[in-house]
């Protein structure tokens, strides 16, 4: 058994970071775009002008017949300058470019559309966009959205290239015997479980967390079995239901996570609809097909800082080989919450701010009760520093991390790394509907376990989209680093210095990589 | 309550006075200082005095409920000449003991506080250790404390009067008043109001002690010198605050208020608006924890408001739902004006109390255990009767089985095991929630054991204790008994040495059961058939119950446990050049384990020394032995080490252990396939998201068991205590003979019970002193039964149909049919085997008459409820 595991493994990180990005379009026929180009068919003659003149590729032909125009591709308004722009360049004035209707009703102020183009973007190339899609921030008008990078005028470091740029995260810093587990990347995939998720979109995370060397965790419906193989990085997690939790699923991984509450509904438990309760999500689960799950709140066998320490002892005792990592929402003494669960013995807290959720979290507990997660991280960070135990824990940060900016922020503001959900989902092509809980679930085939939605996916495709968004990321971290001069990670963390709040900071300020820097 | 005094409205002129109390001013809203949670306690009430050396053991036991940052303990009903004064002294005057975190202080403390307001009888230093250095648990020097003997001066009391117009009432309670304010100006003065906190009171009150210290409990009791100081009553606590850096025991427990001292395991949701209502009535929190306003309430109420103790629980943890209306009707209308008044000042969230008081005008020392509601912190009770009495209270029963080992060590007159043992049900309409242990001046101290209501705890009147005659095994007798019982004990079983036993347990004293146990350690050690016949045997007197007659169970199960350590102690150990397939492990010789040396090798774990948890705890030693070929695990010596049958992994069948002593929390959890056998009660958190295997309870299991699990077969001879099977799914199934506190099989998920899926039997039983099954008052007190739960079934023992509807809040009472009474009917058989609970005698015997199952058994089954099924029909 443990052979197999290590063969997986090593099968797997001979790919590591050395990632190329494969492209992965969109499974469906046409892909959403900010902006459209009309061809007007009656005027058009079908010359091949277009397909001529763009090095984008939006013009194509089959033959003699010209495609319907990938609009997704095109640079928008800003090509007009260009000498290869199609609609000037178009003999017959067929055609025409305009802001996609749809681009309207597309995203929230937090996800917005240009982040949901952006980001399926990097799925789709692992690169930037090239046309004006804002990739880093949302419009939410505060927390990350209203953070800045400055960046120095001159690069620090000219020499530093992005191969001496370590963006390793490890997670036990406290020195107890227990194994060391090192991330190759700052973040790993937070819990979504079978039920929420569908197998295929489980697996589709799980295998880019293989190729970058970081964890997946199994969130609370037990751990399929078609996991196995990949063990190793696969964090279990043990929540207030203790669905699929067995001594068996403890013992398999390198990481247990312990959810007492989610930032996206602190206080309410967990809550999987009747509908999405299908035979083989019961199964999983061990309960009745059709019936409602509920994950109390809390624990029941926890009601203090010292049953925490207890519980935590018992599975350290289940599995001697374990670091527990502890998931907490982000409530006004979050600092004592993390220095209970340092003292109690956990290797990692994760601080799940009140971003996060899927849609089926009660939209009155989203955003209204746990605090934003950029408060709750320098906060708990400088209580820690304070203590005088932050080198001895790692501290993860959760609840709506968007983007690679969100995560060097949070760095920035005194995380150790940071936990992603929504983000992935999104690079799956999740719209941001919100209807995740609503009867069988997901139009997109990622929030359900429905067989006939779930196939709209394979694990493949959603494997390679997660992959290069990953590569994004990656590039994106390591450009961030390099213009401050940092040669890894661990060097940002804390660096409040380099941020700046727009609310108090009236200069022009421009952190897009995309910009020669 | 009988002889219930009328409220006394007199006392609110009293209250009023304290309108001139400076009130504190907090930075902003007053707050928690500190989160703190769960931590240890512990407490018992001794008819004569007890030195505070016991109150040590069960204070280390406890220490992974606290994390060294703060401990304390309290004594009341003190020895007057370790004290240094006169017994009236002892008895009038008010004892202050005031710590000096600067001493500089102290004559400006004094010259403000003491002098002018009282008259000064004894005042010392407490004696301590030279070197706080000495105990290399503590971080920082305790503060000086130093202990006063005060009566107020009659002029300032006189003014006190006159300034107030308190005439009417009695001197002594205007002086108690007194008392307490000029505390709470003196920590005014000198704590709560500084930056810098340089000194506050400890306690104050007639007769009773508060120490507490940056460290654990029993450091307590070491560096002030306690260890030969003896007390009636003690209380001890285990802090654990979660801040890192504390440099003075201000925070730490026990709480005083006038001739009281409370500790606390919990913490209140409601620390706010419990603090607002107390400051509306002139009481201000000056510590900043939750306890300290806990104190303020009993404070308020009792002394203040003159609640009996009754009404002061009722305020504090209110009945309601269910036991509200099961209630006699003019106590319902008392308790509603109660909860109309108090509800908002009542701490809401887990928490549990022990008090420690003296009632000084009736001579009465008193130990008060209270639990919440809804009973969300553990707590056990014991009771001790004989030649000494002793009630305990403890948040673990190895606290309670601790202190009476360490006082059995050192007076014979104490036996190591209770004579009963059990939990409250908070806010309950049986028990109310609340213990009090009474020490009452009768010839010397008589302790009584009362509940909320005043209804007695008692033991049988006519079983007496083993006054410690043991007879000398003469080579005659040796001869006589040996031939006979190496023939009994020929039985593996242990059944023929056991019916031997309990049929001559009439006729016997305890020196002639004591003898036939001598008898059978001697011959344990002759060969492995004796051996495990032997074992056997004592287990079953273990476990079984029978008619002790005129002995008490307690002292023979002291001397079954004390002759059954013996055998195991006799092993060779590992390592051994021995034929025995028997091998012994200790702490001391753990790192000599080696692989079994034989197919059916036993391996016979002395747990005492491991620590509880830990890379180096038992369960793990266990764990790495399992892998090394060992199957058949004999344990003993727990002293609530957790975690025991955790960590071997799926697919460890055929291995069974069994556990002897106070085993700890969490055992069996995550069973899958092992056997395990608990020869005593078990803790908390027992089986949880057990998935496969047996579990089997002889006692009473804590809160939470089977937890999330997911199968397996278990039988638990008792009760259960709160929330038993919550969340549980898959297919357990679960014999428990005796009842649940509440929220039994709380959203149960156990698909459908006739395939395959899970169900719970309860048979509401219990056993009577002289060992005979008898049906409980009701099968199930709560009343959250089946709740939310969409899968498996529950069948109750309820021939009297007590079970309603109105309990159930989603499930629905069905008859049993055919096929249910088929399924469970081999589990019953089973636990007739294993507990000695007949299917005929017992089980289906009503009354003396033969019932058919379905008259005796009934079915709750889930039905498909709306909540749990119903989809969000936005789109509609």
């Amino acid at each position: 058994m443990k052979h197999l595991r290590n063969l997986a493994e090593k099968a797997e990180e001979a790919l590591g970071l050395g990632w190329t990005p494969v492209r992965t379009p969109c499974r469906f026929r046409n892909p959403l775009s900010k902006y459209r180009v009309w061809r007007n068919e009656a005027k058009c003659i079908q010359c091949g002008k277009c397909v001529e003149v763009c090095p984008y590729g939006v013009h194509s032909k089959v033959g003699k017949f010209i495609k319907r125009p990938k609009s997704y591709l095109c640079l928008g308004p800003a090509c007009e300058k260009n000498s290869f722009y199609c609609v000037a360049n178009c003999p017959t004035g067929a055609l025409r470019l305009r802001l996609n209707p749809v681009y309207h009703t597309l995203g929230d102020s937090r996800w917005t559309a240009d982040l949901l183009l952006a980001t399926w973007w990097m799925a789709e190339f692992g690169t930037l966009p090239y046309m004006d899609l804002e990739y880093r921030i949302g419009a939410s008008g505060g927390g990350f959205d209203k953070l800045r990078f400055i960046f120095p005028p001159q690069i620090p470091d000219s020499k530093l290239s992005h191969e001496d740029i370590s963006l390793e995260l490890s997670l036990n810093q406290r020195n107890d015997g227990r194994p060391q587990l090192t991330l190759s990347v700052p973040w790993y995939s937070a819990g979504m479980s079978f039920g929420s998720i569908s197998l295929n979109a489980m697996l589709s995370r799980l295998k880019s967390a293989v190729t970058y060397n970081t964890l997946m965790s199994t969130g609370e419906g037990g751990y399929p079995e078609i996991l196995y193989p990949y063990d190793h990085y696969v964090v279990t997690q043990v929540a207030t239901g203790l669905f699929g939790v067995r001594e068996d699923t403890i013992q398999r991984v390198r990481m247990v996570e312990f959810k007492y509450a989610q930032g996206a509904k602190p206080g309410l438990g967990g809550h999987l609809l009747g509908d999405k309760v299908t035979e083989a999500v019961a199964h999983m689960r061990e309960s009745v097909p059709g019936m409602a799950l509920f994950s109390p709140f809390p624990f029941h066998s926890v009601y203090s800082v010292e049953d925490h320490k207890k519980h935590l002892d018992w599975i350290k005792e289940v599995n001697p080989r374990a670091l527990v990592s502890v998931k907490v929402s982000t409530p006004t003494d979050v600092d004592m919450v993390a220095v209970g669960s340092f003292y109690a013995g956990a290797h990692v807290v994760q601080l799940d701010g009140s971003y996060g959720g899927t849609g089926a979290a009660p939209d009155i507990a989203k955003k209204n009760i746990a605090m934003p997660i950029e408060y709750a991280i320098p906060k708990v960070h400088q209580f820690l520093l304070h203590e005088g135990i932050r080198r001895q824990i790692t501290l993860i940060a959760s609840g709506g991390i968007r983007t690679a900016f969100d995560v060097a922020k949070a760095i920035a503001l005194g995380a150790d790394g940071v936990q992603i959900g929504t983000a992935e989902l999104v690079a799956l092509e999740c719209l941001r509907c919100h209807q995740c809980e609503s009867g069988r679930g997901c139009v997109r085939g990622i929030a359900t376990t429905d067989p006939e939605l779930t196939d709209m996916m394979t694990v493949d495709w959603g494997a390679n989209r997660v992959r290069n968004m990953y590569h994004a990321w990656v590039w994106q971290l390591k450009e961030i680093l390099r213009r401050l001069g940092l040669r890894s990670i661990r060097e940002l963390v804390g660096r409040t210095d380099v941020l700046v709040h727009l609310d108090y900071y009236k200069l022009p300020v421009d952190d897009d990589l995309r910009r020669s820097g | 309550m009988q002889g219930k005094k009328k409220l006394d409205y007199q006392n609110l002129r009293l209250l009023k006075t304290r309108r001139d109390l400076p009130a504190p001013t907090y930075p902003g809203l007053p707050v928690k200082a500190d989160e703190e949670g769960g931590c240890g306690v512990t407490g018992f009430a001794a008819s004569v005095p007890v030195t505070g050396r016991h109150i040590f053991a069960p204070s280390i036991q406890m220490h992974n409920r606290g994390n060294g940052k703060g401990g304390g303990i309290a004594a009341v009903g003190l020895d007057p000449d370790t004290l240094g004064v006169s017994q009236e002294i002892l008895d009038e005057d008010y004892l202050l003991q005031i710590a000096f975190l600067d001493e500089e202080v102290r004559p400006a403390v004094e010259a403000q506080f003491i002098t002018p307001n009282f008259r000064v009888d004894h005042v010392q230093r407490l004696p301590r250790m030279d070197d706080w250095r000495e105990l290399p648990g503590l971080v920082v020097q305790p503060p000086e404390v130093w202990r006063y003997f005060v009566r107020v001066k009659p002029e300032v009391l006189q003014y006190f009067i006159q300034n107030n117009r308190l005439y009417e009432i009695a001197w002594r309670k205007v002086e108690d008043e007194f008392v307490a304010q000029n505390c709470y100006r003196l920590n005014q003065a000198f704590y709560a109001s500084l930056g810098e906190k340089k000194a506050f009171v400890l306690s104050f009150g007639r007769n009773l002690i508060i120490l507490k210290i940056v460290g654990y409990a029993e450091e307590a009791a070491l560096y002030y010198q306690l260890l030969d100081f003896k007390a009636h009553v003690w209380i001890a606590h285990q802090r654990y605050p979660t801040r890192g850096r504390v440099w003075h025991p201000g925070g730490a427990h026990p709480f005083a208020a006038m001739n009281v001292a409370l500790v606390h395991n919990g913490d209140f949701a409601n620390y706010y608006a419990v603090a607002e209502y107390l400051s509306q009535r002139h009481f201000y929190p000056q510590f900043l924890t939750d306890t300290e306003v806990a104190v303020l309430l009993f404070d308020l109420w009792h002394r203040c408001y003159g609640y009996p103790l009754e009404y002061v629980i009722e305020a504090l943890a209110p009945t309601t739902e269910r036991d509200f209306d099961l209630l006699p009707v003019d106590k319902q209308r008392i308790y509603r004006q109660i909860q109309a008044a108090n509800i908002h000042g009542s701490p809401d969230g887990p928490w549990f109390f022990i008090i420690a008081r003296n009632e000084p005008e009736q001579q009465r020392f008193e130990l008060i255990g209270i639990t919440d509601t809804s009973m969300l912190r553990p707590q056990v009770f014991a009771l001790s009767d004989g030649e000494v009495q002793i009630g305990l209270v403890c948040s673990e029963k190895q606290a309670i089985d601790a202190t009476l080992a360490s006082l059995a060590a050192e007076d014979p007159r104490f036996c190591p095991v209770a004579d009963l043992y059990w939990n409250a049900r908070g806010g309950s309409h049986t028990d109310g929630g609340a213990f009090i242990f009474a020490l009452e001046e009768q010839n010397g101290r008589r302790l009584t054991c009362t509940d909320k209501f005043g209804r007695c705890k008692t033991v049988p009147w006519y079983q007496k204790p083993w006054e410690g005659t043991v007879l000398e095994l003469t080579a005659e007798r040796w001869g006589e008994l040996g031939a006979m019982i190496k023939g009994l004990l020929q039985d593996s079983t242990g059944c023929s040495f056991y019916d031997w036993v309990v049929k001559n347990l009439v006729k016997w004293p305890y020196s002639r059961f004591h003898e036939a146990l001598q008898v059978v350690t001697r011959l344990s050690r002759e060969a492995d058939e004796l051996k495990a016949g032997a074992i056997a045997a004592l287990t079953l007197l273990l476990d079984w119950h029978y008619d002790p007659v005129d002995k008490k169970r307690s002292h023979l199960i002291r001397l079954i446990l004390e002759a059954l350590e013996e055998i195991c102690d006799q092993t060779p150990i590992i390592g051994a050049d021995h034929p025995s397939r028997y091998r012994l492990v200790t702490w001391e010789t753990r790192g000599t384990l080696t692989g079994a040396h034989h197919p059916e090798g036993v391996l016979i774990l002395k747990a005492t020394d491991f620590p509880p948890e830990g890379e180096d705890c038992d369960a793990r030693f266990l764990c790495r032995a399992y892998e090394l070929g060992w199957k058949r695990f004999l344990c003993y010596g727990y002293r609530g080490q957790r975690f025991l049958g955790c960590g071997f992994g799926p697919a460890s069948d055929g291995v069974r252990i069994d556990a002897y002593g106070s085993t700890g929390d969490y055992l069996a959890s995550g069973l899958d396939g092992l056997e395990i056998y608990v020869h005593g009660n078990g803790q908390d958190q027992l089986g949880q998201i057990m998935k496969r295997g047996k579990l089997v309870v002889y006692g009473d299991v804590g809160q939470t068991f089977m937890y999330g699990a997911k199968g397996g077969e278990v039988y638990i001879m008792g009760n259960a205590a709160g929330r038993p099977l919550i969340n549980a799914v898959g297919c357990p199934r679960v014999v428990i003979n005796g009842t649940a506190l509440d929220f039994l099989a709380e959203s149960f998920m156990a698909g459908d019970p006739l395939k395959g899926g899970g169900f719970v039997i309860v048979n509401g039983l219990e056993f009577d002193e002289r060992g005979r099954v008898r049906p409980q008052a009701t099968p199930y007190p709560g009343s959250n039964l089946f709740s939310l739960a969409s899968g498996g079934a529950l069948y109750i023992r309820d021939p009297y149909n007590q079970v309603v509807a109105e309990q159930l809040n989603g499930g629905e009472l069905v008859p049993l049919s055919a096929a249910d009474w088929q399924l469970i009917l081999p589990y019953l058989k089973e636990n007739e085997r294993l507990f000695n609970i007949s299917l005929e005698k017992d089980l289906l015997t009503v009354d003396g008459e033969r019932h058919p199952p379905e008259q005796v058994y009934r079915k709750v089954q889930a039905v498909k409820l709306a909540v749990l099924t119903k989809v969000s029909d936005d789109w509609d």
